[in-house]
């Protein structure tokens, strides 16, 4: 590509590049800094009330940081040359980044601090901690924390399930094309699909064919959704149904991948199966098993769907998930404030909750394995 | 109907319209020898119109379906030609944000406004929202700025927090006049569908609750074991309780009383307890029941609206309700419920009475009787804080009715402005508003030319159907005591909290009625502070004509 001799883009040695070309490019560079700098913190202080000076909304303070962004760009090469020309491959995928990321969750913290309600014209407003206080007082949040723990444990049924049609399947059954494709249909619906066909329909009140066996079982007046703890359940077997298939066919390929000879010794050793199984297969399989209960564990802590579809968190809050909870102080209540504040909170949670019990798994499944 | 045919008659009843309205129409009529047999034809020509309409499909031939909608919609285009050349709006896109619940609203304005479009040439773009979504997705447009819509289907509550923030542009006098505004029933004229003095919608519904039983379930020898339908809320519960146990007479499943939705419907479910509240609460004489015009207190915790709220624990802890009713909102009391023939008595707004004989879902078209809102025996005086031990009835006017509304973003392209006004007349229109009254349509009759019995029994209701239905809408509406709603800034807010809160309390997560209100009271007091206790105070006193 050929470029024209005094072009500031004009790619050089870092040595040759004249000492006006460097000012120049630098008094741009801090000047588009202290630019949007300046109008980040005019905005900030504008938003907590502390000045009537400042825009009406971020949006100039977006431009600025654009603004900077592209000038960046530019004197990376101005400055450095052909230094700076390696520098600005990785230039736009860091701003990038920033921009989607980084900003994103900078604004949520600051509304999550706020007393936003979507109706009041005065909009966002600085209330300190108020939305922590709030949160720590909350009988509701702390029932949608519990039955995430309650949520979350049904993983371990899910798993046994899923192992069990697993070891099932890898047999050489009749029809075992058909069983393995059947078996994966729930997973091919939407939880929402579900929640209509299970929750609003087989276990209907009236109509429901699972409610007009439990009346013939002799339970009078069957409400699955009425009542905290069989809501709860009744939850947790749609979730269970639904995404029982992901774990099966996940284990499912992992007892295909098992080593033949490994499983041969144990039975010329002379192994039941019980102990083919617990003392070969199972820590074999761990790895797996600890993959598949993870990304369960991910898709457990986002659960919303169904509940939002079934129940709204009813009875009375009882079935809220987290997510269903944030998301009824969102739309319902119009708490954007303390609904973001509450996401960042869950947010932080999983982080330290998944990180802690990686390695936790990570130690089980060391010394079980250690073992073979 | 020959087309031509069909448009002769059309501009001839524009003509009658047109000569009938203004001050000039006296001069008219009188300057033309040959007026008066023309007026008579013409005359015969809007009331064949209307009677043509009202046999699409014909009261007991099933529900409407689109087809229907659109042969409506085709015969009313007659006031649209009046005003709009054909395809004068060649090239218009409008969006259209509205209700979808129960297929209802939203997909019977697309089967109107089909041959609107094929007319004008305008093309609609369509967000449909269901009923639990829709007054958040408002909220969430306003707030954030992003109103992606230029024609609404909003409540009057809205008003405030939409007109009073500019995002409205004001209803053209041409719009006006198509619509023939000055039919609608007292209570939604002027202020309501205005603010600040200027007009910004087209009602296409009235609004107001009232009450629905089963008249099999009353009477000698009923299995209720009252001659007479309950007058007050204290015999409504007293009549779901004897009920227990019991067999319905139509369905042969168990019998039950009456119908309370415990769950939200996105804050349209505060307006059942409401009904209740109501006629606790709703002192003859003081227009104010939700808030102290003093201070914006919350009156909600008040012994009134605690009776209320105990009235349904009492029934919750009686078993007196279906199995799973906790989990029941309005739609499914009203749809899945009462017209399916499980209950005795509901409350709704008016259109249940119509979709009880025109919906094919509906089993009690023929034992469904209505009245006013149940009363009390006793009624709270919030001013001297004491009981009254006087019967009080108190209609509830909830929502105001839905209206038509055209947002800012058209206010610059008039073409584009004109095009999203004359959508909405034509969803208003007189004619096409007489089917929406007597069909499911989510509306219920709100003009003063809706209470012709002549007209409906042409349709196939009998008279002694209609008169009972029409009736407890014209007596709600023209209730002294009436309860109106007030217009406030985020007036949805306050019930979405409210029915969040009753949905635990009615599940025992409170201790009792009194905590379930304070908490309600509590949660309003922060929003109250959270949008500006002046300026809700100014606003609610003016809603309330203090």
């Amino acid at each position: 590509m050929s470029t024209v001799e005094g072009d500031l883009l004009h790619t050089v040695e870092a040595g040759s590049i004249s000492a006006s070309r460097r000012f120049w490019g630098r008094s741009a560079l801090w000047l588009s800094a202290i630019w949007f700098m300046a109008s980040f913190v005019l905005q900030a202080v504008h938003e907590l009330g502390w000045t009537d000076w400042g825009f009406a909304n971020w949006r100039p303070v977006l431009y600025a940081y654009f603004i900077w962004a592209a000038v960046l760009c530019v004197t990376r090469v101005v400055i450095y040359g052909e230094a700076g020309k390696k520098a600005l491959f990785v230039l736009p995928a860091a701003l990038f980044v920033v921009s989607m990321v980084v900003f994103p969750l900078l604004f949520a913290l600051w509304i999550g601090f706020s007393d936003w309600n979507l109706a009041s014209s005065a909009g966002r407003r600085f209330n300190g901690l108020d939305n922590v206080r709030r949160m720590i007082a909350d009988p509701f949040y702390a029932n949608a924390l519990l039955n995430m723990i309650l949520y979350c444990l049904a993983i371990a049924v899910e798993y046994a399930i899923a192992f069990g049609l697993a070891l099932l399947l890898n047999q050489e059954i009749i029809a075992r094309k058909f069983w393995r494709v059947t078996f994966l249909v729930p997973l091919m619906l939407s939880p929402v699909a579900v929640s209509w066909m299970v929750g609003k329909s087989m276990l209907e009140t009236r109509f429901g064919p699972i409610a007009r066996l439990a009346r013939w079982l002799g339970w009078e007046n069957p409400s699955f959704f009425g009542d905290p703890l069989t809501a709860r359940l009744s939850i947790m077997i749609m979730d269970a149904w639904t995404f029982i298939p992901f774990m099966m066919i996940m284990l499912l390929a992992g007892l295909q991948a098992l080593s033949r000879e490994v499983l041969e010794a144990a039975e010329v050793d002379g192994a039941t199966k019980w102990q083919r199984f617990w003392q070969v297969i199972f820590p074999l399989m761990l790895p797996v098993s600890v993959t598949a209960v993870m990304i369960r564990i991910i898709f457990k802590l986002k659960l919303a769907d169904i509940i939002i579809t079934v129940t709204s968190g009813g009875p009375g809050g009882a079935t809220d998930s987290v997510t269903s909870f944030i998301y009824r102080e969102y739309r319902d209540r119009s708490n954007v404030g303390y609904g973001t504040l509450l996401a960042l909170v869950y947010l932080v949670i999983i982080v330290v909750g998944m990180t802690g019990l990686m390695k936790i798994s990570d130690r089980i499944v060391k010394r079980m394995t250690g073992r073979l | 109907m020959k087309v031509e045919i069909y448009d002769a008659l059309m501009r001839r009843q524009a003509s009658r319209r047109d000569l009938l309205r203004g001050t000039a129409s006296a001069a008219a009529l009188l300057g033309l020898s040959g007026a008066m047999g023309g007026i008579a034809g013409t005359a015969f020509a809007a009331d064949d119109l209307r009677a043509q309409i009202l046999q699409i499909p014909g009261v007991g031939k099933g529900s409407p379906t689109d087809a229907d909608w659109q042969k409506v919609g085709e015969l009313c285009l007659g006031p649209t030609k009046a005003n709009v050349k054909q395809g004068e709006f060649a090239g218009v896109e409008l969006t259209f944000m509205g209700l979808n619940n129960q297929n209802l609203h939203n997909f019977l304005f697309r089967g109107f406004l089909k041959p609107w479009e094929a007319y004008t040439g305008a093309k609609i773009n369509w967000i449909d929202l269901a009923q639990a979504d829709y007054n958040a997705r408002l909220q969430q447009s306003i707030a954030t700025g992003t109103v992606d819509f230029d024609i609404l289907e909003m409540g009057a509550p809205f008003e405030g927090d939409t007109a009073g923030r500019g995002l409205l542009d004001e209803m053209p006098d041409w719009a006006a006049k198509q619509v023939e505004a000055d039919d609608l029933v007292s209570y939604l004229k002027p202020p309501v569908g205005t603010w600040d003095g200027k007009t910004y919608r087209v009602t296409i519904d009235g609004d107001c609750h009232t009450f629905a039983y089963r008249k099999d379930y009353f009477g000698e020898g009923s299995i209720s074991g009252m001659a007479e339908p309950p007058k007050t809320w204290q015999d409504v519960n007293a009549a779901s309780k004897a009920l227990i146990g019991k067999t319905d007479p139509l369905t042969g499943q168990p019998a039950y009383g009456y119908l309370d939705p415990l769950k939200g419907w996105g804050g349209f479910g505060f307006y059942f307890i409401e009904n209740r509240a109501t006629a606790y609460a709703k002192y003859p004489g003081d227009p104010a029941w939700l808030f102290d015009p003093e201070n914006m207190k919350p009156l909600v915790n008040n012994p009134a609206w605690v009776q209320a709220i105990q009235d349904v624990l009492d029934l919750i802890a009686a078993k007196a309700y279906p199995a799973d009713q906790i989990n029941a909102d309005p739609g499914t009391t009203a749809f899945s419920q009462f017209l399916a023939g499980t209950g005795a008595m509901l409350m709704w707004w008016g259109d249940v009475g119509s979709s009880a004989r025109t919906s094919d879902t509906s089993v009690v078209g023929d034992v469904v009787g209505f009245g006013i809102n149940r009363g009390s025996n006793r009624v709270y005086n919030r001013k001297s804080g004491q009981w009254e031990d006087k019967y009080n009835e108190a209609p509830n006017m909830a929502y105001l009715g839905w209206g038509i509304y055209v947002t800012k973003r058209v206010s610059s392209d008039e073409k584009k402005r004109k095009a999203a006004w004359s959508a909405a007349a034509h969803l208003g229109g007189k004619d096409l508003s007489l089917w929406t009254s007597a069909y499911p349509s989510g509306f219920q009759p709100y003009r003063q030319s809706h209470f012709n019995y002549d007209e409906w029994e042409k349709a196939g209701y009998d008279r002694a159907y209609i008169k009972d239905y029409l009736g407890s809408n014209a007596d709600s509406y023209n209730h002294p005591n009436a309860a109106i709603e007030p217009r406030i800034p985020g007036i949805f807010q306050y019930y979405s909290v409210a029915e969040d809160e009753l949905a635990k309390g009615f599940a025992g997560q409170y201790k009792s009625a009194q905590e379930t209100a304070d908490a309600i009271a509590a949660a309003w007091e922060k929003i109250t502070d959270q949008i500006g206790r002046d300026s809700q105070l100014k606003l609610y006193r003016t809603s309330l004509g203090l």
